[in-house]
């Protein structure tokens, strides 16, 4: 390690230090002209969080004390929104994973394959979760459905991606070692690649249930069930104190997949 | 099945080639490899191997291995004993030159007819490369699929009596307790030692063995040695194994090749390899 650093030290020492300082002051000033004009483009006013305060103000106290009778009405969409978070991690799965073993460039099992996969999970990565739920509230109708179809899809590009790197990264002694006995392609993977790799799959699948949970709440703004779309009625019907009962609920529901997910991640890990 | 019948078309002994010569003279084979006797099981003819670069790796080697016979291989770095046993398992296409295990030519085959030419051909490399989160037993399992290409033994099946093969292997190695531990969990010996049980379920008749006791102690080392010249001994097994344990080669091989920048330095019985030749072999190199 510490021969890493000598090779370090010796690469920076190769500027000399007028020029070194001439780099981190134009470095500095780069990063400087970078946030200032997020600034400007984000038209960032920070006064207005302040003179805005008495509104923030009489929200929350007209959401006070939380409608705690609503619990019962809203028991379905909150199934609703657990439930749109299992179908799509579980079809994001299922999906994800032959599509990750075509394109992990270390058992892909022809070049094209490769491409096509990978061109596939880019174009399900780059659409965002809320994009394909317009377009799947278009083809399908409003409802929880569309919501699960967006999240699986959005699941099948964010898992596939990491499905495939843990393949890559994977020991590929066994699978070389069995390749050598005469198994089939088919006989290593599940031999082989498979073992190897699934409590990491696990781990990132479970990490994607929590991931899918919150999103489903958002997928409910634009008519995708769930309590998303009990938010968003509430609010437009000025029912706050609605409003802050289903707040409630959603971060209750998002920290049991938090701590759920984290638990079950480190059994199978 | 012991015959080495050659292929008349595929090697350039078998074409005539006049620069073909004996392995060594002085040799227990001395003479063309046309002639060795059937027990023969695996026959390296004037393999080379060079690299697109331009580096030869191997220039012309011959090696012939009986049943029953334990060859251990010798060299400094470089001198081309790695290349020599992935021409030998298929993984690298030689130059030019024939590998023929059970009367065919390795060098010559490609895909699934390579496949099932390698299967009496067994590997063991330096590191064991057991899947760790399977059972021991499930390991050892893994030897017999080359043999069972179907999508059930894909899923996990397999005939009954390959389970009791298989713990009859784990026995031969001296780990059957150990059958339903998960291969994880075990020492580099053990482990090395599953590998052995592993390649023996393929049911082997050349066992290659590429520097298995590289990262073992001396106490699991010689017990991994010991295995391995059982196996040549006892059950027939023509073992050749690539070293860099010199005194271990001396103790259990029945014969010592020595590569040296991808040439035959020599092949003799153990018995008549002098310290000395060992040295002048890895100092070859700097020659």
């Amino acid at each position: 390690m510490s021969k890493v650093f000598a090779v370090e030290a010796s690469a920076v020492s190769k500027l000399s230090p007028r020029r070194r300082t001439l780099c981190t002051v134009g470095g500095v000033i780069v990063l400087l002209a970078l946030f200032v004009q997020a600034w400007i483009v984000v038209q960032a006013r920070p006064q207005d969080l302040i003179t805005g305060a008495h509104g923030m103000a009489d929200i929350i106290s007209r959401a006070m004390p939380p409608a705690f009778d609503q619990f019962v009405p809203n028991l379905r969409p909150v199934l609703e929104t657990i439930d749109l978070a299992i179908f799509g991690t579980v079809f994001g799965i299922l999906l994800a994973f032959p599509l990750a073993i075509l394109a992990a460039a270390n058992v892909t099992p022809a070049r094209p394959l490769y491409y096509a996969a990978r061109a596939l999970i880019g174009v399900t990565r780059a659409v965002p979760d809320l994009v394909w739920a317009l377009l799947f509230v278009t083809a399908v109708g409003l409802g929880p459905f569309p919501g699960a179809l967006a999240l699986a899809v959005h699941s099948v590009g964010m898992l596939g991606r990491l499905f495939a790197e843990v393949i890559e990264d994977m020991d590929m002694g066994p699978v070389e070692a069995l390749t050598l006995t005469g198994a089939g392609r088919l006989q290593v993977l599940s031999h082989a690649v498979v073992p190897g790799v699934l409590p990491s799959l696990l781990g990132i699948g479970l990490f994607r249930f929590d991931e899918n949970l919150r999103s489903s709440l958002v997928l409910g703004f634009v008519g995708a069930g769930g309590i998303g779309f009990q938010l968003l009625t509430a609010m437009n019907l000025f029912q706050y104190q609605t409003v802050s009962f289903l707040l409630i609920i959603t971060f209750a529901l998002v920290a049991c997949a938090e701590r759920g997910s984290a638990y079950l991640r480190s059994v199978v890990m | 099945m012991n015959t080495l019948p050659t292929s008349p078309s595929s090697t350039p002994l078998e074409r005539g080639s006049a620069s073909f010569s004996p392995i060594v003279a002085g040799t227990p084979y001395s003479g063309h490899l046309h002639t060795l006797g059937s027990d023969v099981k695996l026959a390296v003819r004037n393999l080379t191997m060079r690299y697109a670069n331009g580096h030869t790796a191997l220039n012309g080697l011959n090696l012939a291995v009986r049943a029953g016979e334990m060859v251990v291989v010798l060299g400094s770095n470089g001198s081309g004993k790695s290349t020599m046993m992935k021409c030998i398992v298929g993984l690298n296409r030689p130059t030019a030159g024939s590998v023929e295990i059970a009367g065919r030519d390795l060098a010559t085959l490609s895909g699934p007819a390579l496949r099932r030419a390698r299967l009496p051909l067994a590997l063991i490399s330096q590191h064991a490369n057991l899947v760790k989160r399977r059972s021991v037993l499930a390991n050892v399992c893994c030897g017999t699929l080359g043999r069972y290409r179907t999508l059930g033994t894909a899923l996990g099946m397999l005939p009954r009596a390959e389970f009791d093969h298989a713990l009859g292997y784990l026995d031969e190695v001296g780990l059957l307790h150990l059958a339903t531990q998960r291969a994880g969990t075990l020492s580099g010996g053990q482990a090395q030692r599953v590998a052995v049980a592993r390649a023996l379920a393929q049911h082997p008749h050349v066992l290659l063995a590429d520097e298995p006791v590289a990262s073992l102690d001396p106490e699991a080392a010689d017990e991994v040695m010991r295995l391995l010249r059982r196996l040549a001994s006892e059950d027939g097994l023509a073992v050749v194994c690539v070293l860099h344990q010199p005194d271990l080669a001396s103790r259990y091989a029945d014969r010592l090749v020595g590569l040296r920048r991808g040439v035959l330095a020599f092949d003799r019985p153990a018995a008549q390899v002098s310290h000395e030749d060992i040295a002048r072999l890895y100092a070859g190199l700097d020659a």
